[in-house]
């Protein structure tokens, strides 16, 4: 039963240097007409779903992009407003929104808050100057520490704060100095992601053409670790590769990513797994205002995942986390999985706790090539 | 349109023959001189051409260079005013087919010697106008391209003067891209290049010079008709295989492929007998008439013997079938390339192939990934071995794996090499020469800057990296010709390659023993390079008789690229796995260790 929504808001005032995610400028008058359609799409999904028994009450809604902070308070309160009637959320919903820190203002901040937001995700991402214009990033340090503080008076003390490591320029020194201030202001969840260049974005073309250079593959390396000693040394759990969370304050709706269950995305290029289905709304903003405005679905791409495709992702998005994955769940293929994992956990890259097969420390630095290693001991191709 | 009505029966008496080929360098223009020849006598309109028309496959078109020869029938009438009928016989551009280039020069009376005006006479152009020399041909030397602004016509003459027995009143002038100067040379194959002499009354008697084999006809064999008729319905007998053959149809390319009546003495086309495989009709064997054959096949008929020999291997284990398969296909087609099954412990199945050369090689095995999208392992090229064993036994080896200690002597092939260098790079020339073992036969002057070098080299030795070397240290300068002369003994060993200890057959190589350290090294350094890092530390060992002489090592990877999640895009993630699964399959496992396809050839890459 899907109890997750996502809904995407592709606006930004400017691309960031390393984004390729959805995004485009934003403009007023095109944003009123998205969020109309927005609408809609939340409707028509909650009425797809009456086949099915219906929909069910939310426990968990992200509203990310893009930049969803720079809606009007008028489109968030709508946009909560049709998700509230269509769906209803169940009793301690997870309620995140994405901001950037230089689009967020008191008055932002009253009507996140009575939208019933109650987790708010703070693209941070540095808080040094020079790597932050690097990032090609519309806010300094400061702004992002004020965002914060801001976030934390308004009443939402569920703060995650979005870090990102490995910036042309950047130094192991100066990482620690990042993880140390991000913690000072005092968030219940930080996510610390590897700067991974695109094909197309401005970051690409500076790094192809030697006018950025990246740090070291060693260094990098180092500040991976760094995060994960320094940020388990103040108490946060190492829950997934690049999240952190004080205990109790995982992400509800990531894991629900990780762990195989069901979600509906709404809004341009959003992704819903309903029934072993996965759907991809389509990207152009203007074909997903045409396609509502004429009472269609968005849907884009529908793929139905096979068997040996939902044991693969089972296993891929279960090793992920920190919790791993319980084996049981795989039934006939549970032995096969184990047997393949031996020479991993021999090394070191892997262990077996119980029925619960999971990533070591080492192992998770070297995430993909352990999956891809072990795919191929199980033979699944 | 150009094109000259063709008169519905032509004289095919010898006197209007003219048997040609074309003796030209690479990029000295021999196809651009030959669309011209084709666009002059009508055969083709300029409308209707497209670039050199002779080459046919694409890959022979990508590397500039005619694999196979073609024959071309072209009606000209001259200035005379008789008609006459010319035949065009293309060669291959390249040493590696050099056996082929003898039979389709042994099928002419003539050839035209085609030089560029600004690049002068190179070393495999003086090969072959010798070998055509050496067979009585005339030559019509033509100094090509003489549009260029580097153009110098007069110090190429004098080359030609010097190196060959030809007078330079002889040489004509021509811009084959601008089309001047064609009708003269037409003209002096005409009145230069004398007649075949054959006779209809005698026994048939045809030198196959090229043949391939068609999807739809089976194999096509060029001949040359020197004596006697050959027409459909005729049982005909190769006089090298002893096989015997019902013909069903001949004919001519003009350059469409036309059936005739006949092929009689002197002329040149197409025998077509039902043949299934490409083995039962070898370049250089004689086509006879079964119920009266000839006395004497044509002269020069040998078998042409793989110089270089590799093992092909199928990057995933499951493609073997596949692989034999397009071996099988690929020799039906090419009668110079070999295989024999064969098993390494690193790669599993495969096959150890013969070339004539790398260049061979190389097209080979483009060829069966291309045609037949096959991902394969190439092992380092060797060359043949001739070992003798403790009780006196002889044993020919192409696998460096099959060198043990136990023998009395080695035997490795030399070759004779030419190399025409202007005399301002022969320093570093020698220099190389001598590095490679090689001993100076020959040293002179053919122009005032240009010299002509003879050495006597290991044809191991020459196959690594010679002629880029050669480039290189000549800025593109120098050309080189060889061919094989002999065995002589040779003090080498073979050097293993380890990876966490344990051999990896497939990397073996057989090197001169006073390199081998060096090699070792060099070996060893550029595996390290091409080996990615992985899980494990990978240690990179070479080793001579068990003792190990150079080592590297692969440190363990420490961290992967841990991106950003894209919300709920899972797919994205799936595929960014199986984007790194695809990867690792284009790699060999050996043991646990993934090993790219290019550490198989990193020997080829290693100077010295």
């Amino acid at each position: 039963m899907a109890c997750s929504l996502y809904i995407h808001i592709p606006f930004c005032l400017r691309k960031c240097a390393y984004c390729d995610f959805l995004s485009v400028p934003f403009d007023k008058g095109i944003s009123v007409r998205y969020v109309k359609a927005l609408i809609k799409e939340i409707v028509l999904r909650a009425e797809d779903l009456n086949a099915s028994g219906g929909p069910s009450p939310l426990r968990t809604i992200y509203i990310g992009g893009g930049t969803p902070t720079l809606l009007s308070n008028e489109s968030l309160k709508e946009i909560f407003k049709t998700i509230r009637e269509c769906f209803g959320f169940s009793a301690g919903a997870e309620i995140t929104i994405e901001a950037n820190p230089g689009t967020l203002d008191g008055s932002k901040m009253e009507a996140i808050v009575l939208a019933g937001v109650n987790r708010l995700s703070l693209g941070v991402q540095s808080l040094d100057d020079a790597e932050l214009a690097a990032l090609g990033r519309i806010h300094t340090g400061d702004d992002a520490s004020r965002a914060a503080a801001l976030v934390k008076e308004s009443g939402i003390e569920n703060l995650s704060l979005d870090l990102i490591y490995g910036i042309p320029g950047q130094r192991l020194k100066g990482w620690r100095n990042t993880l140390k201030r991000a913690l000072g202001l005092k968030p219940r969840h930080i996510s610390a992601y590897e700067l991974t260049p695109e094909p197309g974005t401005p970051l690409y073309e500076s790094l192809r053409t030697g006018s950025l250079r990246l740090p070291g593959e060693d260094e990098v390396s180092d500040m991976f670790y760094l995060a994960v000693d320094e940020l388990e040394s103040a108490g946060l759990l190492h829950y997934e590769i690049s999240n952190y969370a004080y205990p109790g304050y995982e992400c509800r709706h990531n894991l629900n990513y990780w762990r195989r269950g069901e979600y509906i995305g709404a809004g341009a290029g959003a992704h819903s797994f309903i029934g072993e289905r996965r759907i991809k709304n389509t990207e152009d903003v203007f074909n997903y205002i045409e396609l509502l405005s004429s009472g269609s679905l968005p849907f884009d791409e529908l793929e139905e995942v096979r068997k040996e495709e939902a044991v693969k992702e089972f296993i891929f998005l279960g090793l992920r986390t920190g919790e791993g994955i319980d084996t049981r769940l795989l039934k006939g293929n549970a032995s096969g999985l184990i047997n393949a994992s031996r020479a991993l956990i021999e090394g070191g890259f892997m262990e077996l706790r119980g029925d619960c097969l999971r990533l070591t420390k080492r192992g998770t630095a070297l995430y993909s090539s352990v999956i891809v290693e072990l795919f191929r001991a199980i033979g699944l191709d | 349109m150009e094109k000259k009505p063709i008169p519905a029966e032509r004289d095919t008496s010898p006197k209007r023959i003219r048997n040609f080929s074309i003796i030209a360098h690479i990029d000295h223009g021999k196809s651009t001189l030959a669309d011209r020849l084709l666009e002059r006598t009508g055969a083709v309109s300029r409308s209707k051409m497209t670039e050199q028309m002779l080459d046919s496959m694409d890959l022979e078109r990508e590397r500039g260079i005619t694999i196979k020869a073609h024959a071309v029938r072209l009606d000209y009438r001259a200035e005379d005013g008789s008609d006459y009928i010319l035949n065009l016989i293309d060669t291959p551009g390249h040493v590696d087919f050099s056996y082929e280039v003898s039979r389709s020069l042994a099928s002419c009376e003539g050839a035209l010697l085609l030089v560029d005006a600004a690049q002068g006479l190179q070393a495999q152009s003086f090969a072959n106008a010798y070998l055509a020399i050496d067979n009585n041909l005339e030559i019509i030397p033509v100094i090509n391209k003489i549009d260029l602004p580097s153009a110098d016509p007069e110090r190429v003459r004098e080359q030609i003067e010097n190196a060959l027995p030809l007078k330079g009143s002889e040489i004509l002038l021509t811009s084959a891209k601008e089309g001047t100067g064609i009708n003269e040379i037409i003209e002096a194959i005409v009145a230069r290049i004398p007649p075949p002499s054959g006779r209809d009354e005698n026994p048939l008697k045809a030198l196959i010079f090229d043949s391939w084999f068609d999807n739809y006809r089976g194999v096509v064999v060029l001949v040359r008709v020197f004596d006697g008729i050959v027409r459909p319905g005729m049982k005909i007998r190769l006089m090298g295989s002893g096989k015997e053959l019902d013909v069903a149809e001949v004919g001519y390319f003009r350059p469409k492929i036309s059936p005739a009546e006949a092929l009689s003495s002197g002329e040149v086309g197409y025998v077509i007998a039902g043949i299934k495989t490409i083995t039962d009709t070898k370049v250089g064997d004689t086509i006879t008439n079964a119920a009266r054959p000839a006395s004497e096949p044509c002269p020069g008929y040998k078998e042409v013997k793989p110089m270089v020999f590799c093992g092909l291997y199928p990057t995933e284990t499951g493609q073997f079938e596949a692989l034999k398969d397009a071996v099988e296909k690929l020799r039906l087609n090419d009668s110079s390339f070999s295989y024999e099954p064969e098993t390494s412990l690193a790669l599993g199945f495969g096959f150890r192939c013969g070339f004539l050369g790398l260049l061979h090689m190389d097209i080979i095995r483009e060829r069966l990934e291309r045609e037949f999208r096959l991902s394969l392992i190439c092992t380092p090229p060797t060359v043949t071995y001739k070992v003798t064993g403790h009780k006196g036994d002889v044993s020919l080896i192409h696998n460096p794996n099959l060198l043990s200690g136990k023998t009395i002597s080695v035997e490795e092939p030399y070759v004779r090499a030419v190399i025409f260098v202007p005399q301002t790079f022969v320093g570093p020339v020698l220099d190389l020469c001598q590095q490679k073992r090689g001993a100076q036969t020959e040293f002179n002057f053919i122009s005032a800057d240009r010299i002509m070098l003879a050495y006597e080299l290991p044809l191991g030795e020459i196959l690594w990296d010679f002629f880029d070397k050669l480039k290189s240290v000549t800025k593109g300068y120098a050309s080189l010709d060889y061919e094989f002369i002999g065995w002589r003994e040779g003090d080498v060993v073979r050097l293993d390659i380890l990876l966490n200890g344990e051999p990896v057959d497939a990397l073996s190589l057989i090197v001169h023993r006073d390199k081998a350290y060096h090699k070792g090294r060099q070996v060893v350094d550029k595996l390290r390079e091409v080996i990615p890092r992985q899980l494990f530390e990978v240690v990179i060992q070479a080793a001579i008789g068990g003792k190990v002489i150079a080592r590297q090592s692969v440190k363990a990877m420490r961290k992967d690229v841990i991106a950003k999640c894209y919300g709920g895009d899972i797919t994205r993630k799936r595929k960014l796995l199986e984007k790194q699964r695809e990867g690792k399959k284009r790699m060999k496992q050996v043991g646990r260790i993934d090993i790219p396809q290019e550490a198989f050839l990193a020997a080829l890459s290693t100077e010295g």
